[in-house]
C-alpha cells in the first residue's frame, strides 16, 4: 500500500535505504527517506545515515519492491 | 489484558515484536505514537537548542562537533516521524504548523543554552539521559521498526555525551575561571535532568508504555540509572553535584542532597533548595513552557513558511 507523503515538492515517495559496513556482510534495510526524485534521495539518505563508514550504500524507490510476504503472513509450519 | 486483537495479544505474551498496524490494538497504536512524538519532539527541539551555544565554540573544529551533533539530532527527528507518518500522521503538519506550547519536549530545553560551557554540559547530562531513556526502549521497544531504527541514535548518542564528558574534564582540570563556569553550569542542569525523568514512582500509579512494552524501565529506575552514571564521573573530575550514594540492605541507591521537586527560577538558572514545591507547581511551569520555547519553534517553522511561499506553484 502506497501512502501520500505531504511536502513541499508535490510528488515524493519513500525510497529504503540499504547498506552494509565490511565485504563479508549482506546490504541490509538501515533505514528509509523520502525525497522528490533519487538524486535528492540519495543526498538525504547519506546526510542522514553516516554513522559507520560504509563500504556500500544503496538505495531503492519502495514501490519498486515486491512483497512475497509481510510479518504475520508467515507461510504455515 | 486480554484485548479484541488475538493476534496482538499472542505476540505480546510471547515477547515478540509486533510489526505492522495490523498487529495492534486501538490503545496500542494510540501510545505508540504518543511516545514517538515525545522522542521526536525532543530530538528536533535539540538542534536549535544547541544550534545557539554552538556559535560560541571555542575553536572551527569545536563548532564542526558541535554542528555534527545538531545534524545527528536532525536525523533522529527524522527516524521518530518518519515512523510517525508511516503510521497515519503528517509529518510535515507535526512540525511546521503545530502551536510551539504543544510540543512534547522535556522543560530542560526551554532554558537557553547560552555559553559552549552550558552546551558540553548538555551533552554531558541531557545526551545521558537521552541515552538511558532511548537505551531503555532500544532494549525493551515492542515495535519492531523503532527498535532497529534505533541502532544508530545508539551509537550517536554515545558520541554525544562523550564529547560532552572529554570538555567536562577538560575545563575542570584548566581550574580558574573555565572551571567555575563549568561548575555553574552544572549547578542549574543537574536538578533540571532529575526532572527530566518525571514524576516519581510513588505518585505515579500506573504505566501503559510499560504494559505494552514501549520502555522497560520506571521514572524512578532511569533517574536512579543516570545518576549512577553522571554522580561518579562528575566527582572523579572534581565537579560538585547535589547527590550522593547510600547503600542500604546490600543495594545502592542514590539520594539527592535537595528537596525534590523545588523552585527553579528560569530567568536567573537557579534553584532555591530551601523552597521545595509540589508536583502541581512543577506541572504549571512545565506547562507554561521555558523562555525559549515559542523562539526556538518559530525558528525552523518561519523559514518552512517563507520556503513553500517562494515555492508555490513550482
Ligand atoms: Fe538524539
Ligand atoms: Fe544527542
Amino acid at each position: 500500500m502506497q501512502r501520500e507523503y505531504q511536502r513541499v515538492h508535490q510528488h515524493v515517495k519513500v525510497y529504503e535505504v540499504f547498506a552494509r559496513k565490511a565485504r563479508p556482510e549482506p546490504l541490509r534495510q538501515i533505514g528509509s527517506v523520502v525525497a522528490p526524485d533519487a538524486d535528492l534521495a540519495a543526498a538525504y539518505a547519506r546526510a542522514t545515515y553516516d554513522e559507520e563508514r560504509w563500504v556500500e550504500m544503496k538505495i531503492v524507490p519502495k514501490e519498486a519492491i515486491t512483497t512475497l510476504w509481510a510479518p504475520g503472513e508467515e507461510v504455515a509450519e | 489484558m486480554a484485548s479484541a486483537n488475538p493476534a496482538f495479544d499472542r505476540l505480546m505474551k510471547k515477547g515478540e515484536l509486533i510489526e505492522t498496524v495490523g498487529e495492534m490494538t486501538p490503545e496500542y497504536l494510540k501510545e505508540l505514537k504518543h511516545t514517538l512524538l515525545v522522542s521526536g519532539d525532543t530530538e528536533l527541539i535539540s538542534a536549535p537548542a544547541y544550534y545557539l551555544a554552538a556559535q560560541r565554540a571555542p575553536s572551527i573544529n569545536a563548532f564542526m562537533t558541535g554542528i555534527a551533533i545538531i545534524q545527528d539530532e536532525l536525523a533522529h527527528a527524522h527516524i521518530a516521524y518518519h515512523i510517525l507518518e508511516e503510521l497515519g500522521e503528517d509529518q510535515e503538519k507535526l512540525i511546521f504548523s503545530r502551536d510551539p506550547k504543544s510540543f512534547r519536549y522535556p522543560y530542560a530545553f526551554d532554558v537557553p543554552l547560552e555559553t559552549w560551557t552550558e552546551l558540553i554540559v548538555a551533552n554531558a547530562m541531557y545526551d545521558q539521559a537521552g541515552f538511558c531513556l532511548l537505551g531503555d526502549i532500544h532494549e525493551q521497544c515492542s515495535y519492531g521498526p523503532w527498535k532497529r531504527g534505533l541502532n544508530k541514535v545508539m551509537l550517536e548518542e554515545n558520541f554525544h555525551l562523550r564529547n560532552g564528558r572529554t570538555w567536562c574534564k577538560r575545563m575542570s582540570q584548566a581550574g580558574g575561571e573555565s572551571r567555575e563556569e563549568l561548575q555553574s553550569a552544572v549547578d542549574w542542569m543537574f536538578p533540571l535532568t532529575i526532572e527530566w525523568f518525571g514524576l516519581p514512582d510513588s505518585m505515579k500509579m500506573h504505566s501503559t508504555q510499560l504494559d505494552y512494552r514501549l520502555k522497560g524501565k520506571t521514572n524512578d529506575q532511569l533517574r536512579q540509572w543516570w545518576m549512577s552514571l553522571v554522580v561518579p564521573y562528575m566527582e572523579e573530575i572534581g565537579v560538585a553535584v547535589p547527590a550522593h550514594m547510600e547503600v542500604a540492605d546490600g543495594q545502592e541507591t542514590w539520594v539527592l542532597d535537595y528537596p525534590f521537586p523545588c523552585t527553579f527560577d528560569p530567568e536567573a538558572k537557579r534553584w532555591d533548595f530551601r523552597d521545595p514545591c509540589t508536583w502541581d507547581d512543577v506541572m504549571l511551569r512545565w506547562r507554561a513552557r521555558g523562555p525559549r520555547n515559542a523562539e526556538m519553534i518559530q525558528l525552523f517553522q518561519e523559514e518552512f513558511h517563507n520556503f513553500r511561499k517562494s515555492h508555490a506553484g513550482a
